[in-house]
């Protein structure tokens, strides 16, 4: 490859020989290019002429992707999940010492073998932990524990504890890979987005397929005039502001499309009714079937606060959510189907709850927790970790103690699974040995 | 049409141009304009004030908030009427560059609202720290700010005691609020940061800040190049002060600060020659704000920035409520509210930014699909008064003259004028006239405007919006 000079500066020719700025941005990392965007002071220079208007830099946003990993589905259990209620560590006798009124009762538990039973509300997922697919990790953590929703979210996602970034671990993920479709990463199910994905890689959100639409068109005819019209509006306008008004008209064709198929879901798969997360996860697989390119989808389940009244095995809040939780993800990896092997779904949740019921038939803010995996690539059907024990001297201040960082679990996950090379680049500075959650790709 | 600089200036100095505002400045001069604009409280604005009153506790101390919902421990009420009102104030106020700064501290000096640990502290912030000193010292802005029971919880110093210093904010006051992560300090620095705020906390009965003197570490201390023997428990709060007012004045936070208020009103990548010139001007003044805003918009770096800003979100809704002319709700807050969840929606809500660093104020983070999207369906609900319904002003069909625009091209021109300051190239005006065409009516500039055409009905809305969504408001 010839390397001319100009200005001093070594210009690279690519292969296809489009000049330089010009070409698809493949086995260019969309980090690279937006720091080069930044450096270069792009924007500054497109939007210099006197009606706003420059020169139409390229906005390499839909390079053709070469990804062949899983879809990763991040799913958020905001408020503090009580992993304890619902992996349940029923062999250890603090359990039952330490919840006597809201623990979960041996002969109610679907054996998990070892110390652990299932909360009875997880039966839907009980086809996909006997085939290997639905598993979890036990006593996870955060390296610097918070009992503060506020802060313990925004570090779970930031996941770089001592370092100075201030991006999310899924959008440093993207950063790694070449730039794909307007849906490579999504929040599906609220158009605000996790924390996780906050960073210089643009990330689409929806609450709905449906909803993501141009407010001003009723029909397809009237969607076709909307996007002639704004494309022509936007010729010739600069990059930082074309480039994603030309993603938003490509993706809102892309989902009017999707939103426009009845959709049944396949094998009989049956989605909880009037249930956010099961919107979600229900849009979520359309997607995914679509191949639209997702690569990345968050997904938010909140109201897993639950300081009183938290119910018992067959009834109450935890049961409600656990077996909404349970069938939605049922659901989804029943309609995905042979698709799951490429799909990997894990839970997290900023903090567990503390081991001793309180006063009020719940439980307070706590340490240690489950994370749950569901997927083709899950090393299922088995607690994972190192169960530290609920004895007095066991616990950390009250609380179950986290005898993994939560980051080996993702980033077994991302290596594993989504073919991530570099992890210190998504979680810096983490060491461990990964406990063996996945099965390599194949 | 006002000349270009005024316009300019009008852009980045204020939420964005408005018929009236335009006037005002063209009558005043550049000069004289923010001379006034820096001096917000000879501005008079009753329509404002009035609008306030229906946000009365705003105005409470922070313990009034805990014995009015002592029944109501953690309610998010005061912190959504500061929400809201920052708002309204962004769109309604006369003091349009004071609420510009207000913001620009807000998130300088980032205490995310509504967030749990400060519902009964937040808006006792925004007006005791950021509106106290938003165009006063930041010598005294930082030693508020930092004292502050909202940031004493957000930044977890509350609960940071001699035996087990907890590094978040001493590490923050240096990163974020002052000199920067570049400026070489150590780990060694960072506790030691955190030892010389040790005692400032907050007293859990009345809410309100408070210094333990228990609570301080005792013994010499030394960040870069600030040191004190720091010898007693007593003396502690006055270490931490004076810690506070040198770090204000260090060369580093200087420049730390003067790039960003460039990075605000002129670039996204200022020249350095404005950053050294508006460093010396800080530290000449001793810190003090307004010093170095006026030479910043009378500087040729500023002059020679139009064009090259985009509006966030925020700034893009708060623009099209302005330039549309809406005013509020005859009563009540029910329209600013849903002003407030379109901003949530766009991921922009005010002092919504959750980690410590606050919004960002760069194009490339702000690059979004989705949120364009929200940007053009808001362009279009508020224009044809879907959503918000209850914001009341005048009707789009006043914005057309009385004696009729001749053809659709002009009509186009007068609207562009009056919603994006310009005239409109031809292009985008044969884009829009295509939008109006139908398989009977081929519509284009040159046509003959008839008195009952549809850009005059029920497709106004539409024009409107379609402008509003146009590359040229997208533009600060």
């Amino acid at each position: 490859m010839t390397v001319p000079e100009t200005d001093g500066l070594p210009r690279i020719v690519r292969p296809c020989g489009c000049p330089e700025g010009e070409e698809q941005s493949a086995g260019l990392s969309r980090r690279t290019l937006l720091r080069r965007m930044a450096t270069a002071g792009a924007l500054g220079a497109a939007l210099t002429v006197a009606e706003g208007l420059g020169p139409n830099a390229r906005y390499a946003f839909a390079a053709p992707t070469t990804y062949t990993g899983d879809v990763l589905v991040v799913l958020s259990l905001r408020g503090g999940f009580d992993g304890l209620n619902a992996i349940v560590p029923i062999g250890d006798p603090g359990y039952a010492a330490a919840r006597p009124g809201i623990g979960i009762k041996a002969g109610a538990l679907i054996p998990a073998g070892g110390i652990f039973g299932l909360h009875p509300a997880l039966l839907p997922l009980k086809p996909f932990w006997d085939a290997g697919t639905f598993g979890a990790v036990h006593a996870v953590g955060q390296p610097s524990p918070s009992r503060s929703h506020f802060s313990a979210m925004e570090e779970l996602e930031r996941a770089a504890p001592g370092s100075s970034l201030r991006s999310g671990w899924l959008d440093r993920t993207i950063g790694l890979r070449p730039a794909g479709t307007a849906f490579q990463s999504a929040q599906v199910g609220s158009t605000q987005v996790a924390s996780a994905l906050a960073g210089p890689n643009p990330e689409l959100s929806m609450r709905t397929i449906e909803s993501f639409d141009l407010g001003g068109a009723w029909d397809t005819a009237q969607r076709t005039l909307w996007k002639k019209t704004l494309t022509s509006m936007y010729a010739g306008a600069p990059a930082a502001v074309a480039g994603p008004a030309m993603t938003a008209l490509g993706a809102t064709m892309t989902t009017s499309t999707i939103a426009a198929q009845t959709y049944v879901p396949a094998n009989g798969a049956s989605y909880p009714t009037d249930s956010n997360l099961g919107t979600a996860l229900h849009d979520v697989a359309r997607l995914i079937k679509q191949k639209v390119g997702l690569q990345v989808a968050c997904v938010d389940e909140g109201d897993w606060d639950m300081h009183a009244g938290m119910g018992t095995a067959d009834t109450g809040w935890m049961f409600d959510h656990l077996t909404e939780l349970a069938q939605a993800l049922a659901a989804f990896a029943t309609d995905l189907g042979p698709l799951m092997d490429g799909v990997t779904v894990v839970t997290l949740s900023e903090f567990g709850r503390r081991v001793a019921e309180n006063g009020s038939g719940g439980v307070d803010h706590g340490h240690g927790n489950a994370v749950l995996m569901l997927g083709g690539g899950i090393d299922g059907g088995k607690v994972h970790g190192r169960w530290p024990g609920l004895e007095a001297t066991d616990l950390v201040d009250g609380d179950l103690a986290g005898t993994t960082d939560y980051r080996l679990v993702l980033g077994e996950i991302l290596a594993n699974r989504c073919g991530v090379s570099s992890l210190t680049e998504v979680f810096p500075g983490l060491s461990g040995t990964p406990l063996g959650v996945t099965k390599p790709l194949s | 049409m006002a000349d270009a600089r005024t316009l300019h200036l009008l852009r980045r100095a204020t939420y964005g141009p408005t018929p009236a505002s335009i006037i005002q400045a063209t009558r005043l001069g550049r000069r004289a304009w923010l001379d006034r604009q820096l001096a917000p409280t000879t501005i008079a604005d009753p329509a404002m004030d009035l609008l306030l009153q229906r946000f009365p506790e705003l105005n409470w101390s922070i313990s009034k908030v805990l014995t009015e919902y002592a029944g109501k421990v953690g309610t998010w009420d005061v912190m959504l009427q500061l929400s809201r009102a920052t708002v309204a104030r962004a769109i309604w106020s006369e003091r349009q560059l004071f609420e510009v700064m207000v913001e620009f501290w807000s998130n300088h000096l980032n205490v995310t609202n509504p967030s749990s640990e400060v519902w009964d502290s937040r808006a006792h912030y925004d007006r005791t720290v950021i509106r106290k000193h938003a165009l006063g010292s930041f010598d005294d802005l930082l030693v508020a700010a930092t004292q502050h029971p909202a940031m004493q919880h957000y930044l977890d110093n509350a609960s940071s005691t001699k035996a087990h210093p907890n590094e978040n904010h001493g590490r923050e006051l240096l990163e974020l609020h002052t000199v920067g992560v570049d400026a070489g300090y150590t780990e060694s620095d960072v506790r030691n940061s955190a030892r010389i705020l040790t005692g400032l906390t907050v007293d859990d009965r009345s809410g309100g800040a408070l210094y333990l003197p228990e609570r301080h570490y005792v013994g010499p201390v030394q960040v870069l190049g600030f040191s004190h023997p720091n010898s007693t428990a007593a003396g502690g709060h006055e270490v931490a002060v004076a810690y506070l007012r040198w770090l204000a004045r260090q060369p580093a936070t200087a420049a730390l600060i003067v790039r960003k208020l460039a990075v605000r009103f002129v670039s996204d990548t200022p020249p350095a020659s404005l950053v050294t010139a508006l460093t010396a001007t800080y530290l000449a003044h001793d810190t003090a704000i307004v010093p170095v805003l006026r030479q910043l918009f009378a500087s040729a770096e500023f002059a020679a920035a139009a064009g090259q800003k985009v509006r966030r979100p925020y700034e893009d809704l708060v623009a099209t409520v302005r330039v549309l002319g809406l005013k509020p709700d005859l009563k009540g807050t029910v329209g600013i509210e849903a002003l407030h969840w379109t901003l949530i929606d766009m991921g922009h809500g005010p002092l919504a930014w959750s980690p410590p660093n606050g919004y960002p104020d760069v194009a490339v983070a702000w690059q979004s699909a989705a949120g364009t999207l929200a940007r053009w369906n808001a362009h279009l609900s508020i224009a044809a008064g879907w959503w918000p319904k209850t914001l009341t002003g005048p009707a789009l069909t006043t914005m057309v003259p009385k004696q009729r625009p001749a053809t659709y091209g002009a009509l186009l021109d007068v609207l562009s004028t009056r919603l994006l300051q310009r005239s409109l190239p031809a292009r985008q005006k044969t884009a829009i006239c295509r939008f109006l065409s139908d398989e009977w009516t081929t519509i284009t500039p040159t046509a003959a405007l008839p008195k009952d055409s549809i850009a005059l009905g029920w497709r106004l809305p539409f024009v409107v919006a379609l402008l509003l969504d146009s590359p040229q408001h997208a533009i600060r």
